[in-house]
C-alpha cells in the first residue's frame, strides 16, 4: 500500500465526558489512492462523520483522543500539532458537509469566503484571489460567477450553496476531499447536479475523494471502492461492483438488500432487525452479532478484518456464507 | 379491490390552494389539481420540495382548505358539514408527518400520546381506552413496556411507530404518510414500510403517500402522480410510469434517482436537469417545466399544456407526451416483475 494517497491506520476515535472515556471508533483502517473515490457507508451512528473529522484533525482537542495513523502522501496528521494542522487544512485536505447553510458563514459574501481561504494558504493578492475565487465558482458550474461573488450565503438556493462550499473546498486544489452526505439536503434533480460536478472536478483535478453517504445508490454511479462501517468499525471493504454483486459481510448486505428500489414491488422488504448499539450496550465479539442472522457461537470471539482476495471483510463466516447483493435472486444465480 | 362504478374515497376537482405572501402577491402552492384516491389502494405522490406535495396531501384530508376547486370524501363535501360534524369526520382522514421528534410532545408517555386521539374524541371509558392504546403499541411491534416511556428514550424508528399507532386508535380510513420514512435509515425503513404494508392489509387502509424518495414510492405505490409547481404533471399506475413515462420531467427524476447497481447494469443515461425548480409566486408562461426541460419549444412558453388521458389511465400534461413516451426509457431493476 505504499502508492496511497491516504493511508488511515488503526484509527480509534475517543470521547471524553468528565471522568468517562467512551471509544466511538475501533482501530480503523483503510486507503485511498490518488485520484480515488471512495464511498463509506453505514448507518447513522455507525462512525462515518466522526472519522472524516478526524482525518480533518476537527474533533475538539479537549473533548477527544485519537489513536491510530492517518498518513496523507507519507506525513502522519494523527501526530501533527494544531497549528501544522492548520496549515494543511483546506490545502491539501478539505470537507464539504450536509448543510452547507450551517457551514458557510452568513455576514460574509461567498465570494470572499473563497478568497480568504485561498489568502490563508497562497501568497495571492486580494485581486489575484478575486480572480481566482471568480474561476472557482465559474468551474462548480455557477451562473453569473462575477455577481454571486458578492452574494451572501442566504442569497442562493440549496444547490447553489452547495456549490459555493465545493468552490472554498477546492480553490487550493486539495489532493483529497472529504464529502460528508454533501447532497442529502438536496432534491434529487439537483442531487444529479452536484454528484456531477464533483464526479467532473474529480477527474480534471485528479482529486481523491471520500464520499461519505447513507446513499448505496449513490456510491454505486460515483464511487469506485465501498468501506462499510458498522459500530465504529469496518466491516467491509471492496471494489464497488464486487461489494454489489456479492457482498461479504452479512451487513453490507443487509443494507443492500432493504432497499425499496432493489426489491420486487409490494414484496415485504428484508429489513435488519433492530438497530446499531450505542457506546454502552455495545456486544462483545461481532458487534453485528444480535442483528445478524448468519450468528454462530463462533461470532461470540472478538473479529478482524481480513484479506478476503479482493477487499477486506470483518466476518468470521465470510468463507462459507453466500449472501444476497443488490441482484434479485433469479438474477445473481 | 376497485371497481368501476365505486365512489372515490377521495375526489380532488380543480383544487387550488393559495397563500398571500408579501407584495399583495399570491402563492399558488397547488395549482388546478383533480385526482382520485381510490378505496384500499396506495397512492403515491411524488415531487421535489416546492412542488406542492404537502400542502396537496393536507388539503385532500381537510387541513387546508381550498382557495379553488372541492375536495369531495365518499362524493361529498366535507366543508358542508356543521363544525362539530367535521370535527368527528375528520377522525377516518389521519396524517403521519416526517419528524416524529415534532410530531411527539416530549412531556407525554408514549401511552398518553397514543391514547390522546381516543382521549379526544372522548367515546369510550378511560380503562378501555387505554386498552385500545396499549394494543395498537403491541401491533405496531413496540415492546408494551414502551408505553410509560417518553419520545427521548426511543429511536427514530420506534418513534415513527408510535405516531403510527395513534393515528390507527381512531380505526381511521385513510392515512396521508408525508414523509413518513424519509428521515429514517434505511433498515429502519424498510421495516416501516413493511408494517405500513401489513396493516393495510389487516385493517383495509387506503394511504396517500407522499415523498421526494422514487423507490420508496415505486416500491409502495399502485398508481403515482408527479407532482411540479404546484400542478400533477403525470398521473398513472406505477408500471405505466416507470416503464413508459409520458413527461419529460418524470423521466428526468427517473433518471436521477441513484440506483445501487454494479456498472455495467446500469444502462440509462442520466439526464441531469439545469437550473432549480422556479418561484411558484411568478411560475413560468405556458409549461411550468419548459425553463428546465430538455425538450423545451416556443409553443411550451405561449399554451399550458393540456391535462389530458395521452393513453389509457395514463394522464399526462405535456404537449409532447407521446414523443416522450416512445424515447427509450430507463429501466429499474425491481419495478415490473
Amino acid at each position: 500500500m505504499t502508492d496511497a494517497l491516504l493511508d488511515v491506520r488503526d484509527l480509534s476515535i475517543h470521547f471524553r465526558s468528565g471522568a468517562r472515556e467512551v471509544q466511538v471508533t475501533r482501530k480503523v483502517s483503510f486507503t485511498i489512492a490518488p485520484g480515488e473515490v471512495v464511498g463509506l457507508v453505514g448507518e447513522s451512528g455507525c462512525g462515518k462523520t466522526v472519522t472524516g473529522l478526524a482525518l480533518m484533525g476537527l474533533l475538539p482537542r479537549g473533548r477527544s483522543r485519537v489513536t491510530g495513523n492517518i498518513f496523507l502522501g507519507g506525513e502522519d496528521f494523527a501526530a501533527m500539532s494544531p497549528r501544522q494542522m492548520r496549515r494543511v487544512r483546506g490545502r491539501r485536505i478539505s470537507m464539504i458537509f450536509q448543510e452547507p447553510m450551517s457551514a458557510l458563514d452568513p455576514v460574509f459574501t461567498i465570494g470572499e469566503q473563497i478568497s480568504e481561504t485561498l489568502r490563508a494558504h497562497r501568497d495571492v493578492s486580494v485581486g489575484e484571489a478575486r480572480a481566482r475565487a471568480i474561476e472557482a465558482l465559474t468551474q462548480v458550474g455557477i451562473p453569473e460567477p462575477e455577481l454571486r461573488y458578492d452574494a451572501y450565503p442566504h442569497q442562493l438556493s440549496g444547490g447553489m450553496r452547495q456549490r459555493a462550499m465545493i468552490a472554498i473546498a477546492l480553490v487550493c486544489e486539495p489532493q483529497l476531499l472529504i464529502a460528508d452526505e454533501p447532497t442529502t439536503a438536496l432534491d434529487v434533480t439537483v442531487q444529479a447536479q452536484i454528484v456531477e460536478v464533483l464526479g467532473g472536478l474529480c477527474a480534471r483535478l485528479g482529486m481523491a475523494m471520500l464520499f461519505i453517504t447513507h446513499d448505496l445508490g449513490l456510491v454505486a454511479e460515483t464511487c469506485s471502492r465501498l468501506v462499510t462501517m458498522y459500530a465504529g468499525e469496518v466491516v467491509e471493504e471492496g471494489h464497488i461492483d464486487d461489494v454489489l454483486v456479492r457482498p461479504r459481510h452479512p451487513y453490507s448486505s443487509g443494507l443492500l438488500r432493504s432497499l425499496p428500489a432493489l426489491a420486487q414491488r409490494k414484496a415485504t422488504l428484508p429489513a435488519i432487525p433492530g438497530r446499531v448499539p450505542t457506546v454502552a450496550e455495545m456486544p462483545a465479539g461481532c458487534r453485528f452479532r444480535p442483528r445478524c442472522a448468519h450468528a454462530r457461537s463462533v461470532c461470540e470471539d472478538p473479529q478482524s478484518l481480513v484479506d478476503s482476495g479482493n477487499g477486506h471483510v470483518r466476518c468470521c463466516r465470510q468463507e462459507e456464507l453466500v449472501l444476497p447483493g443488490a441482484l434479485r435472486g433469479e438474477v445473481a444465480a | 379491490m376497485r371497481t368501476a362504478t365505486a365512489v372515490p374515497i377521495i375526489t380532488a376537482h380543480e383544487v387550488g390552494i393559495h397563500f398571500p405572501v408579501a407584495g399583495g402577491r399570491t402563492l399558488r402552492a397547488v395549482d388546478g389539481v383533480s385526482l382520485e384516491v381510490h378505496r384500499g389502494e396506495t397512492f403515491g405522490v411524488i415531487g421535489e420540495s416546492g412542488s406542492g406535495k404537502t400542502t396537496l396531501g393536507r388539503a385532500l384530508v381537510c387541513l387546508e382548505r381550498p382557495a379553488a376547486g372541492r375536495v369531495l370524501h365518499d362524493g361529498d363535501d366535507p366543508y358542508r358539514l356543521s363544525a362539530a360534524a367535521l370535527r368527528r369526520h375528520r377522525r377516518d382522514f389521519q396524517v403521519v408527518f416526517q419528524d416524529p421528534n415534532a410530531a411527539l410532545d416530549p412531556r407525554m408517555t408514549i401511552l398518553r400520546s397514543v391514547r390522546e386521539p381516543l382521549d379526544v374524541a372522548g367515546e369510550l371509558p378511560r380503562a378501555e381506552r387505554t386498552r385500545l392504546a396499549l394494543e395498537m403499541i403491541e401491533r405496531v411491534g413496540l415492546n408494551p413496556e414502551f408505553a410509560d416511556r417518553y419520545p427521548h428514550e426511543l429511536s427514530g424508528g420506534q418513534k415513527q411507530r408510535v405516531c403510527i399507532a395513534r393515528v390507527l386508535t381512531l380505526r381511521p380510513a385513510l392515512i396521508v404518510c408525508d414523509e413518513a420514512v424519509a428521515a429514517l435509515d434505511v433498515s429502519i425503513q424498510a421495516d416501516i414500510l413493511n408494517l405500513l404494508a401489513d396493516l393495510q392489509r389487516e385493517f383495509g387502509l387506503t394511504y396517500v403517500f407522499i415523498t421526494h424518495n422514487l423507490g420508496v414510492v415505486a416500491h409502495i405505490s399502485d398508481r403515482i402522480a408527479v407532482m411540479y409547481l404546484g400542478k400533477i404533471v403525470e398521473l398513472a399506475a406505477t408500471e405505466l410510469i416507470e416503464a413508459r413515462p409520458l413527461h419529460p420531467y418524470t423521466r428526468a427524476l427517473l433518471s436521477a434517482e441513484p440506483v445501487a447497481l454494479p456498472s455495467h447494469m446500469r444502462s440509462h443515461q442520466r439526464i441531469v436537469l439545469h437550473g432549480e425548480l422556479p418561484s411558484p409566486v411568478s411560475p413560468p408562461s405556458g409549461c411550468r417545466f419548459r425553463t428546465r426541460c430538455p425538450m423545451a419549444v416556443t409553443r411550451c412558453m405561449q399554451d399550458v399544456p393540456a391535462w389530458r388521458e395521452v393513453e389509457p389511465e395514463h394522464f399526462c400534461a405535456c404537449h409532447f407526451a407521446e414523443d416522450v413516451g416512445d424515447a427509450i426509457v430507463p429501466q429499474r431493476p425491481g419495478g415490473t416483475p
